[in-house]
């Protein structure tokens, strides 16, 4: 097979993907970090997405397919940064992908951008609007990614472009919103809900993109796991007790603790612990015939262990 | 499903727990009377004891064991022609009245305690009840859902038997002076089940329309506060909470003939008010019929 580079390779589940697709391609990345003790066949460029770096990377590598993981997820820190990273570094990808004649590409959103509100369908398909950010302006540089990227797909069909809307991922090397908020000592809930939520395992998760990437998949589309389970549930299963909160102490707590900088969530995230946001992975299964090998009861096992990268 | 019922309830479903254990041995018996119920509802249930829509037995139980105790011993309520309802896909449609939703609570204990074989009669709720802290978990975790036409195609696809309240609550929050009178009626059910083939069964709840009679509905002070309306009963707000604790009437559920329209889903709106005005009909003649038979509203 060809060459793959993949944006935000040193991320933990960046490296993930890299070990997963070295198998059946050449791999290289590029990050802002750099990725120590990397294995000897993966290249990796130092370079800001934004900047000038990225079309030598480009022009040096000339890749036949990329995966694009790199964007900041992280809240606290300058918010007008993050959003110039993510959404201008994801343009200029793109652009880059048509100059340099990329085949496939594969850019990685998420499900959470569908945004939690209460009156939101069971197992939304991919045609639902995308209003995350009504209520959690953070995370409006993630909707626009995505729809950046939506666009592309249509407006550049040389590339083949597959965007993903994954569920929560969780494992030993995730570190996403919900990840993060497993781990933690006390994760805190708003007392009198309880939403569904959806996991997959990374393995997994990598497995999807893999996939993507082979079967040269164009569209957008949600990737879910084996199930769902109520939030307070997945608590238990991290052997975790929830600190119980009515929301008129949660939200001034949250509000002050975010922009102190003691907790990653900001307060619109409240929504994320009182609706649920389903999403249905039909069209990808459809499309790929993929069956997710984790069950619900070993992604929590899973997560439980915490793995140190190398 | 043991499991499932180790982690961790939720204050509200706690505390029912802590009642059930000092209850009675009659209360016990009715325990063991919605597990065994409960037991035979046809649900597909996934690791964690929890089906595709949010169901879980395990708390669902918590939720309709005080259910079943106000249907058996409060509101001692009597059911006619439950049989009428057919097996598969169903739609009951009935009045809506009381201030709060015991008549869900009653329609959904009959549909478990009375009907062969048991069924779990799925709420489709308004859209500001997920915004409610417990209420939401009590209606997901027993089987209900917002009501979006998405849900209710999803129920539908599944088999499921959905109760749906078209007054919602303009019927729910009106005044004692209208009981018994159907309020304006959503067409969105007769489309819904246009589209899906789905048979209709009309219910008349005769019995809720005075157990909190409302004198009046505050409208602006129910804006401010953010709540669908805002009722002045003879005990509330005079008593606090405590007068939110409905009147011990008698309840009496009518079900009617299924009902099966033929036609499309897209015909104009006409078409569709002349259906949904023979659903109406079949239930006003139910709820007649239930009055009948009663001498007053508490025996």
């Amino acid at each position: 097979m060809g060459k793959v580079l993949i944006t935000g390779i040193s991320s933990p589940l960046g490296r993930l993907l890299a070990r997963r697709l070295a198998s059946g391609w050449q791999v290289c990345g590029v990050d802002s970090r750099s990725w120590q003790g990397r294995p000897r066949e993966i290249a990796m460029h130092v370079a800001d997405l934004r900047k000038r770096e990225l079309e030598d990377v480009m022009r040096a590598e000339h890749p036949q397919a990329v995966v694009h993981l790199g964007v900041r997820r992280e809240m606290r820190g300058d918010a007008r940064n993050r959003h110039d990273l993510n959404v201008r570094g994801t343009k200029r990808l793109l652009d880059h992908c048509a100059a340099f004649g990329v085949k496939q590409l594969v850019v990685v959103s998420t499900g959470t951008a569908y945004g939690a509100a209460p009156e939101n369908p069971l197992y939304m398909s991919e045609d639902e609007p995308l209003s995350a950010s009504r209520s959690y302006p953070e995370i409006r540089d993630r909707v626009e990614v995505d729809a950046l990227a939506s666009a592309f797909v249509w407006r550049v069909p040389e590339v083949r472009t597959a965007v993903l809307r994954p569920v929560h991922v969780l494992g030993p090397h995730s570190t996403g919103m919900l990840a993060d908020y497993l781990r933690r000592l006390r994760p805190p809930i708003v007392l009198g809900f309880d939403p569904l939520i959806q996991v997959m395992h990374e393995d997994d998760w990598a497995e999807s993109i893999a996939l993507s990437l082979t079967r040269e998949l164009a569209g957008v589309f949600n990737v879910v796991g084996p199930g769902q389970v109520p939030l307070r549930t997945a608590i238990s299963e991290l052997r975790r007790i929830p600190l119980a909160l009515p929301e008129f102490i949660m939200r001034p707590w949250i509000r002050t603790s975010f922009a102190a900088g003691l907790v990653p969530w900001p307060e619109g995230a409240i929504d994320y612990l009182k609706f649920p946001v389903t999403i249905s992975g039909e069209r990808f299964q459809h499309e790929t015939g993929w069956k997710p090998l984790f069950g619900l009861r070993e992604i929590f096992a899973a997560h439980r262990e915490r793995r140190s990268e190398s | 499903m043991s499991e499932a019922e180790h982690a961790h309830p939720g204050a509200f479903a706690r505390l029912v727990e802590t009642l059930t254990r000092t209850l009675p041995d009659s209360v016990r018996e009715l325990d063991a009377l919605v597990t065994e119920r409960l037991a035979r509802v046809p649900t597909r249930l996934n690791e964690y004891g929890v089906d595709r829509f949010g169901l879980e037995p395990a708390q669902a139980h918590r939720g309709l064991l005080p259910s079943a105790l106000l249907y058996r011993h409060y509101f001692r309520v009597v059911t006619h022609g439950i049989e009428r309802v057919p097996e598969g896909r169903v739609l009951l449609i009935a009045n809506h009245a009381g201030q709060l939703p015991f008549d869900a609570a009653m329609l959904g204990a009959a549909m478990l305690l009375e009907a062969e074989p048991p069924r779990l009669a799925r709420g489709l709720g308004e859209y500001w009840i997920p915004r409610l802290p417990f209420i939401n978990e009590l209606m997901t975790r027993g089987g209900g859902l917002v009501g979006t036409p998405e849900n209710f195609r999803a129920l539908i696809d599944a088999e499921e038997c959905v109760m749906v309240f078209p007054e919602g609550v303009r019927g729910m929050n009106k005044t004692y002076r209208e009981r018994y009178r159907l309020q304006r009626f959503g067409t969105g059910f007769v489309r819904l089940a246009l589209e899906t083939h789905t048979p209709i069964v009309p219910v008349g709840i005769v019995g809720s329309e005075e157990q909190q009679p409302g004198l009046w509905d505050v409208k602006p002070l129910a804006r401010l506060l953010g709540m669908p309306a805002f009722p002045i009963t003879p005990t509330f707000p005079l008593l606090g909470p405590l007068g939110l604790l409905p009147l011990p009437v008698k309840y009496r559920i009518h079900f009617g003939v299924p009902i099966r329209f033929e036609g499309s889903a897209n015909e104009d709106d006409a078409a569709i008010q002349a259906r949904v005005a023979a659903v109406k009909i079949a239930i006003d003649k139910l709820l007649e019929a239930g009055r009948r038979e009663r001498k007053n509203p508490f025996l």
